[in-house]
């Protein structure tokens, strides 16, 4: 029975693998569920704090943008 | 992996050592209560798991550690549990000191890893938690089984999922983007004349404005704007402008905060409603209370806090399993009152989320430099006054719906609306000074307009794409979450279904031809959202199919549920520790369930899995050793003492084997007391069997019947029942051997044992026991295997029948 079954970290591992796939999804915050998640780093905070970067980020590239 | 030999020493009830030398082989371990049987299973969860569960929530900082040294050692003494496994490259001691620092021999990596899987298999069943699973609410078996399967994780990202999507979407609520960039489009049309939302928009504006001042060049990016502003920027322009300005952003976002506080106004309305409306039931109220104490009751009654088998806050006798059943049942009835409460919860966070919002747009006003000097000082007296209101408005979000204390209507803590509009007023007069001065300086006039537009555009564009990015992020979060709980529910389905499968095998087998069927574990979804909820048990109960295993199945079939549903997760996960422990579990079921439950686990299990089955019930250590010992099982009895704390006694089973020993050597020593005690030991399977009938005795001693009692009471029996059974047996000429005669004559007796006697009174037991003891199917002959038609008893199977007359 045990080898028909998926156990927890199958289901994780297989949705991390193919979350690319879905679509339309905001590539960048993808990449960052995906790091945190394969450096065993994917918790609440972590994930909230990567997100708030990313804002950040893309904020600094705008304004970048303008200034050149 | 299985367990060579398990070895404890200063821990829990053992003082000094106890030694199990199990080579592999399943055991049957005989404590009475209060021997230290759950030392056995108590150390083993803390080689794993570094702790004890049912302790670590009285020690919940040390998590049980506190508590697993035996207390009367001294302080220097060992404490230790030591495993040595059929893989030799996993054996380790593990020891702890006196200040609960652990330590431990195996330092390998393959050690290491090996623990942690096993953390996630099935090893430990104790009584307390045999139900667990059963009587507990559907949302609660989902999140037991996730757990046991190793779904946790799952769940955690599920939820993790869930909650940073709805966190997101209530931010981009609370966040009233809309407004906020309506409040900037505001200032752009003021200073530039129409709205602009582009960036071409704004820098056409832009060039628009610079026309009158005929300079050599324009505006084609948004860098240039700035470059523009410090071509035409005189000395002390940037005083001016930034006075302004600070004017300007006061009365910005005071507009703000009055177009949001309207529509934080309504959503305060539809609280007040709701939140009032549920006060305004007093049973709703008696309720909430009453759902508070039975969750916090449920939680100490499973923390095992209380021992005794009664209510603690009525102290009426009841089982505590009985009891965690009826508040899981009335818990579950309050589920819906549950989600009201939590409907009304959820719009007071979203509620403080948007006046926070709001509070921190105020307090950073109130940062500002302008604000300290003295010609400022009515504006920042006006800001703090809105400031407090604010709070005010915030902190009756925190009230208790439990509370009798009501919220306060809106008009009570509506702030008033002409003390916001009188400040924007007051702010955009001075701006409109300040712009009246300038006037007949046409360039000062461009230069602030082009100064106040540059900050408005670079702010609202900020908040167009902060707006742009959260969405993408809810969608992707929504997106994910979606895609994630469809794969969860496959897998779980898949899982149940062959979960199901074994779960309903083992409970027929404890429970054959019985009003119970096709047992099977089906998953509860929302209706609206298609996410998993729950798990609820099905079996066909008569015939029809219901869900209630608690309504309509007795005590011992809610256990037979409890422990087939352990044995399939050992089945399921167990893949590298092919050995569990059942402590105690024995107890509770009846009778009939007790045979079944040893067969139970012979017939599945004993071929994989080594077993450690620990019990205090003498009556199914005695039901089941001899058959047990017959498949490689090994028997033990532990006791305890002061000295000593937990020990191992001799076991009765190995009578036998010492028995053979000795006179393999012709050791004389204590073996007259071997044979009688063996012999007295099968004499009460045969009396048991045969349904033979004694005097009454109270328990204690009801245990202590002797042979010669046992004896006449079998000879009455048979004398009634079967005269072939009677003249085989020849009880009278085997209680007249002299070693027999030397016990029942105790110390008064004068005759002296040989070897030779103690030899033919071995021999004469063994004849005497092969009488009603079948050696093909291992069972004595019993009256619950009586033929009626032909008159006939037999052990269970044909090859020993004698005639029985009923």
């Amino acid at each position: 029975m045990a080898d028909k079954i998926k156990s927890g970290k199958d289901v994780i591992d297989a949705f991390f693998a193919e979350i690319l796939n879905v679509p339309n999804l905001h590539e960048k915050t993808v990449q960052k569920l995906i790091a945190l998640y394969s450096t065993g780093k994917l918790t609440e905070t972590n994930l909230q704090n990567a997100l708030d970067k990313i804002i950040e980020e893309e904020l600094t590239l705008m304004e970048n943008e303008d200034e050149n | 992996m299985k367990i060579k030999s398990l070895t404890l020493k200063g821990i829990r009830g053992v003082r000094n050592t106890l030694s199990l030398d199990l080579n592999k082989r399943s055991i049957l371990i005989f404590g009475d209560n209060g021997s230290g049987k759950s030392t056995i299973s108590d150390s083993v969860e803390w080689f794993y798991s570094d702790s004890i569960e049912h302790i670590s929530s009285e020690e919940i900082e040390k998590r049980g550690k506190g508590a697993i040294r035996n207390i009367f050692i001294d302080s220097g003494d060992d404490a230790y549990v030591d495993i040595k496994f059929s893989d030799c490259s996993f054996d380790a001691i593990k020891s702890i000191d006196n200040s609960a620092k652990t330590y431990n021999t195996n330092e390998t990596k393959d050690f290491k890893e090996y623990i942690e899987i096993s953390q996630a298999e099935r090893l430990i069943l104790r009584y307390s938690q045999l139900v667990e699973f059963i009587i507990a609410t559907k949302k609660q078996k989902l999140d037991k089984l996730q757990e046991i399967i190793g779904f946790s994780e799952v769940g955690n990202i599920r939820d993790l999922l869930r909650k940073i999507g709805g966190k997101i979407k209530r931010n981009i609520k609370s966040e009233q983007f809309d407004n906020q960039k309506s409040t900037k489009q505001s200032t752009l049309i003021e200073n530039l004349g129409k709205p602009t939302y582009s960036t071409k928009e704004f820098i056409d504006a832009c060039n628009e404005l610079i026309k009158p001042l005929n300079l050599n060049q324009s505006i084609k990016t948004v860098a240039d704007v700035n470059n523009i502003i410090k071509a035409i920027e005189e000395k002390d322009d940037n005083k001016v402008s930034s006075l302004i300005n600070f004017y300007g952003r006061v009365s910005e976002t005071m507009k703000l905060v009055k177009e949001n506080l309207d529509q934080e106004y309504i959503n305060y309305h539809n609280y007040y409603e709701l939140f009032s409306s549920f006060q305004n039931e007093p049973e709703k109220i008696v309720k909430l209370s009453e759902l508070n104490l039975l969750e916090e009751g449920i939680k100490i009654l499973k923390k095992e806090i209380f021992k005794e088998d009664k209510c603690p806050l009525c102290e009426q006798t009841i089982s505590k399993i009985d009891l965690i059943r009826k508040l899981t049942a009335r818990l579950d009835d309050l589920s819906e009152l549950s989600a009201e409460k939590e409907i009304i919860d959820d719009k007071a966070s979203d509620l403080r989320s948007a006046l926070q919002n709001n509070h921190e747009k105020i307090r950073s006003l109130l940062t500002e430099k302008l604000l300290s000097e003295a010609e400022a000082s009515a504006f920042k007296e006006l800001i703090q006054d809105i400031e407090n209101n604010l709070k005010t408005f915030k902190d009756e979000l925190n009230k208790d719906i439990s509370n009798s204390e009501p919220l306060k209507a809106l008009t009570l803590i509506k702030i008033e609306s002409n003390k916001i509009e009188f400040l924007i007023e007051l702010s955009q007069k001075k701006v409109d000074e300040l712009l009246e001065n300038q006037k007949k300086n046409l360039r000062l006039q461009i230069y602030t307009r082009l100064f106040r537009s540059n900050d408005a555009f670079r702010d609202y564009r900020k908040i167009e794409k902060r707006h742009e990015i959260l969405l993408k992020q809810q969608n992707t979060f929504e997106s994910l979450f979606s895609d994630f709980i469809l794969r969860q529910e496959e897998a779980i389905n898949t899982f149940l279904d062959l979960f199901s499968h074994d779960i309903n095998d083992f409970y027929c087998i404890m429970n054959p031809s019985e009003k119970v069927q096709n047992i099977k574990l089906v998953p509860l979804k929302d209706r609206s959202t298609d996410e998993l909820l729950g798990i609820t048990i099905e079996y066909d109960f008569f015939d029809t199919r219901t869900t209630q295993p608690i309504a309509y199945l007795s005590e011992s079939h809610i256990n037979c549920l409890g422990l087939s549903f352990f044995l399939a997760s050992v089945k399921a996960f167990n893949k590298r520790n092919h050995f569990f422990i059942l402590d105690d579990v024995v107890s509770s079921y009846d009778r009939s369930h007790r045979t079944r439950f040893a067969k139970l686990l012979i017939d599945k299990f004993n071929d994989d899995y080594q077993i450690i089955l620990l019990t205090h019930e003498q009556e199914f250590f005695e039901l089941v050793s001899s058959s047990i010992v017959s498949k490689g099982w090994l028997v033990d009895e532990i006791g305890w003492n002061k000295d000593d704390g937990t020990f191992a006694k001799k076991a009765l089973i190995d009578y036998k084997s010492q028995i053979e020993d000795k006179i393999t050597k012709r050791d004389k020593s204590e073996l007259g007391n071997l044979i009688r005690k063996y012999l007295e030991r099968q004499l009460k399977s045969v009396a048991y069997n045969l349904d033979c009938k004694v005097s009454f005795r109270f328990n204690n001693l009801n245990e202590k019947r002797m042979a010669p009692e046992l004896l006449d009471s079998i000879q009455t029996t048979l004398t009634k029942h079967s005269k072939e059974l009677s003249e085989k047996a020849r009880i009278i000429e085997f209680k007249g051997i002299p070693s027999f005669i030397a016990n029942t004559t105790s110390h008064d007796n004068t005759f002296q044992e040989s070897f030779e006697d103690l030899e033919v009174f071995w021999e004469e037991t063994i004849n005497f026991i092969k009488v009603f003891y079948c050696n093909s199917c291992n069972r004595f002959i019993s009256i619950s295997n009586i033929d009626k038609v032909n008159k006939k008893i037999n052990c269970g199977c044909p090859n020993l029948t004698y005639k029985w007359k009923i």
